[in-house]
């Protein structure tokens, strides 16, 4: 089994409450009833008649499909030969969905089933089968587990929400703390210093308490020489100041070192994530929000950073300064020493239901918070709007209200740790008050004597307590924060490219640009089929028009072609080689792409023409920018070249943006070239120049272009009409027009009728 | 410029459920399969019913059911009750936060369910009062009156609610 199914039948066991797979007893029995056909694929209805929860299992066979229903510990299974299915239905509703299967008109559904919509992708999946048998006949399902496919669709949800690493905390914890392993040497010196400050903090009440008792008492009351006092005094001092001189050095090398240190691990995370990140397939990126990625390669390792350098210090020290307190006051004076350390235990379950009441202020303050943040990425973006509407008052109010509602929340925060830290603080206080208490009688000679340097020390042993009390009760939530951050970059970390070269790729050079498809098929997620048996023939040099209706499927030849996913049946080849035996990065190289939004860096307009060729020379940037036209529009700018363009390149217009993305793509210099909608998004005079600047950059080389203006490709040596995944015509301009109930001919009336 | 909406003499629309599990729309010779969806789910669900066809085509809009006669209406509450269909939580069991997601777990009407959220996805309040959570698969779940449900629960809402 894969660790991701493994992963999606743990998601399933333990978020949905519901079967992981189709029982292994029903399915043995239905392929018992199917005289062994195989079950190929199934969905759980979890919805009765009457929207009870329920659990029936919808399985499909390669000649049936049936339902099963748990009755008691029964099975009651109705099946039904796939050949009397006439049409399918689906009523999708707010969380219950209808499904009917229907044999002849007229007659009862031949089943029909309701179910959430946690099931409805594993439903959509029979769907699209059936209806495939309705539209093209009997077709083979596509050779997939269903139990892979069911876990899936049900597990995938969480999967993309949640940043899941099998594992337990302890797991993940030691695989963090695995990353100081190269720097153990500082980390060794940064816990000694650490040690030392601990042990060394423990002296001077020991040496104040040691100096009563045993110099100035003595020395005031005769039995000790004054002289000797004076020594043992001065020696006493000259320690204190020792403590002092050994102490601080050692905090600055515990700072020092284990700030470092962390930065250092953070660094090593942020670049193993960065290059880890580079490397995912495009499938990965289409799961995962940008934000979010973003958030793990900044926020995420800077809380660990914070973790590593001080949470796994502070926590360990604060447990060795709690157990060495609570030793040395025993040892000093047992009694004394219970009085200070059996409230400690209670104090740090307090500090811990404290914590836990601040969260849920903490969720109520963020809810409310993210109120105050939607007004603003509302209003801000849409002013135009707000001040066309004249609204400005409304939106003020609105904010407004807002505002102090999130400022009563954050109040309400301030009123419950500027309570509970007060009062935790009367209660060490009340701890020396014991002391004393238990201490002044004995001081004062009632019960076992107590000498009064020994009170001294507790005295200020005290004072030693709050800061180690407050970190153990904040233990739990340091690490879960790290836990969680830790998840979230491991979670990317453990991810596969999905993508990934043959031990020994090929490489071809130089790339002829002969691209061939055999009976491709394609699905993003293994049973819908986005193409389906496709077979196309390039030469090198071609001009391939791709047209059709959207979501038929051009996007995701284009994708194929550049290898962003490996095909899910039949073979591309690139020169007669398969694609999946080629050197991935050696042949993106020779791909160029001019997308419909081009995408600009941040960066002088040089250093974007650059991109793919950083090291070419600023004569073949001219050359290749007047080529696509965008030389004389970045010569008026202030900057020419070395202007800047803002994030996304959003400080030029869009027909800028694309010109530039053309010289870009010239200066790469491909041997295939892929355009999408490269010229949809701009006005005519701008469509023109960048027509132009196309009919340069295409000649030589093979050209996969999509276009939705069907005019933009009267010069494409060829023409592919994509529908529903499949190449429904081929052929010229002037050929696909004579056809008289052509599928292009049609689209192009279409479009001539609206110009 | 005055907008007026202008009404023209349509044939009368019927409804139907028929033996094969379906709502079927009638209007002079036109039938069609439908299905009900509602134009203002939370703050008029009683009224402005789309009827769309499997094409997800717009057949006919029923402003106010009080205008059918009375079978037709019969069979537009059935369709209605599958339609508008939504959990109603009844108890609040755990609530739990676990890395990037909220884990429910609560009893609703309809059996033990649990559910999960993502943390920056907060309940919705409705226009008449009343919770609406969407968990991440999408299904809905209602606390109609949050301030009904046992003091455990409101506990573990308070959170989540003004």
């Amino acid at each position: 089994m894969s660790t991701l199914h493994y992963l999606d039948d743990q998601i399933i066991a333990r978020y949905t409450a519901q079967p992981s797979r189709l029982p292994l007893e029903l399915r043995r029995e239905i392929e018992r009833a199917w005289q062994g056909a195989p079950v190929q694929l199934y969905a759980l209805a979890d919805l009765d008649q009457s929207l009870r929860l329920t659990e029936t299992w919808v399985v499909l066979g390669p000649r049936h499909v049936a339902s099963a229903r748990r009755v008691g510990e029964d099975w009651e299974i109705r099946s039904v030969e796939r050949s009397r299915i006439e049409a399918l239905r689906e009523a999708p509703g707010l969380s219950a969905n209808t499904l009917s299967i229907l044999g002849s008109p007229g007659e009862p559904a031949l089943l029909l089933v309701r179910y959430t919509h946690r099931q409805r992708r594993t439903f959509e999946n029979l769907r699209f089968i059936l209806e495939e048998q309705l539209e093209v006949g009997a077709r083979d399902i596509p050779a997939v587990d269903p139990d892979r496919v069911y876990a899936d669709s049900i597990a995938r949800p969480v999967r993309e929400a949640q940043a899941l690493v099998a594992g337990h905390q302890t797991a993940v914890i030691r695989r963090l703390l695995g990353y100081l392993k190269p720097y153990r040497r500082q980390l060794s010196l940064g816990m000694a210093a650490a040690t030392l400050i601990t042990l060394v903090s423990l002296v001077p009440p020991y040496l104040a308490g040691h100096l009563i008792d045993r110099v100035v008492r003595p020395a005031q009351a005769g039995t000790l020489p004054l002289a000797r006092a004076w020594t043992i005094a001065w020696l006493a001092v000259a320690a204190m100041a020792l403590v002092y001189l050994v102490r601080q050095p050692a905090v600055h090398i515990r700072l020092r070192l284990m700030s470092i240190l962390g930065e250092w691990v953070a660094r090593d995370l942020r670049a193993e994530l960065y290059e880890h990140i580079q490397r995912l397939s495009l499938a990965f990126f289409s799961r995962k929000r940008t934000g979010s990625l973003i958030t793990r390669v900044s926020a995420d390792t800077d809380r660990l950073w914070d973790f590593l350098a001080f949470g796994v210090v502070d926590v360990s020290l604060s447990l060795v300064m709690l157990v060495g307190l609570g030793s040395v006051l025993l040892s000093l004076d047992w009694r004394l020493g219970l009085v200070m350390t059996l409230p400690v235990p209670v104090f740090c379950w307090l500090i811990y239901r404290h914590s836990e009441r601040i969260t849920r202020l903490f969720i109520r303050a963020w809810r409310k918070w993210s109120r105050v943040t939607d007004v603003l990425s509302d209003t801000i973006p849409g002013i135009r709007v707000v001040k066309a509407f004249n609204q400005e008052q409304r939106e003020i109010g609105r904010f407004g209200e807002r505002n102090e509602d999130v400022t009563t929340e954050f109040n309400r925060i301030h009123a419950s740790w500027t309570t509970f830290w007060p009062l935790l603080m009367l209660g060490v206080h009340m701890m020396t008050v014991m002391v004393w208490v238990f201490a002044v009688p004995r001081l004062l000679g009632n019960g076992a004597q107590l000498p009064v340097g020994t009170f001294v020390s507790f005295l200020l042993y005290t004072t030693m307590f709050a800061a180690p009390i407050e970190v153990i009760g904040q233990m739990a939530r340091t690490i879960n924060r790290a836990t969680t951050s830790a998840h979230r970059v491991f979670e990317v970390l453990d991810t596969e490219p999905e993508v990934r070269d043959v031990a020994t790729p090929v490489r071809l050079e130089p790339v002829h640009g002969r691209v061939t498809f055999e009976h491709v098929t394609f699905g993003y997620d293994g049973v819908r089929q986005v193409l389906r048996a496709m077979s196309f023939d390039v030469h090198p040099g071609e001009l391939i028009g791709l047209v059709g209706p959207s979501g038929g499927g051009k996007t995701t030849i284009v994708n194929l072609i550049a290898r962003f996913y490996d095909v899910t049946g039949g073979t591309i080849r690139v020169d007669g080689v398969d694609l999946r035996r080629l050197d991935t990065g050696h042949y993106r190289r020779q791909i160029g792409m001019v997308l419909q939004d081009p995408y600009l860096f941040h960066g002088t307009v040089l250093d974007n023409i650059r991109y793919g060729l950083p090291e070419a020379s600023l004569g073949h940037v001219v050359a290749a920018a007047q080529a696509a036209n965008a030389h004389d529009f970045i010569t008026k700018l202030q900057h020419g070249y070395d202007t800047v363009v803002g994030e996304r390149g959003h400080t030029l217009s869009g027909g800028e943006r694309q010109r530039v993305s053309i010289a870009r793509a010239i200066l790469h210099n491909p041997r295939i070239l892929i355009l999408d909608e490269a010229t949809s998004s701009v006005d005519t005079e701008t469509e023109r120049e960048i027509q132009q600047a196309l009919e340069r950059l295409v000649s030589g080389r093979t050209v996969f272009a999509i276009a939705h203006r069907l005019s933009t490709l009267r010069k494409a040596s060829r023409l592919f009409v994509i529908e529903d995944g499949r190449l429904v015509e081929h052929g010229t301009h002037a050929e696909l027009l004579a056809k008289s109930d052509g599928k292009y001919r049609r689209l192009y009336e279409l479009q001539l009728q609206l110009q | 410029m005055t907008l007026v909406a202008t009404e023209r003499a349509a044939p009368t629309l019927r409804l139907e459920w028929r033996s094969d599990g379906s709502l079927w729309a009638l209007r002079g010779d036109e039938e069609r399969a439908v299905a009900v969806r509602r134009c203002f789910p939370w703050s008029e669900p009683a009224r402005y019913l789309s009827l769309r066809d499997s094409e997800e085509e717009e057949f006919a809009v029923v402003r106010d059911p009080a205008d059918l006669d009375v079978r037709s209406r019969a069979a537009l509450e059935m369709a209605l009750a599958v339609a508008g269909f939504v959990f109603e939580v009844t108890r609040l069991l755990e609530i739990d936060e676990e890395v990037e997601i909220r884990h429910w777990r609560v009893e609703t009407r309809q059996g033990p369910r649990t559910f999960q959220t993502r943390l920056d996805d907060w309940p919705r309040l409705l226009p008449h009062g009343g919770l609406l959570i969407r968990d991440l698969a999408g299904d809905l779940y209602h606390l109609a009156s949050p301030e009904r449900l046992d003091r455990k629960s409101q506990d573990l809402l308070w959170a989540f609610v003004d």
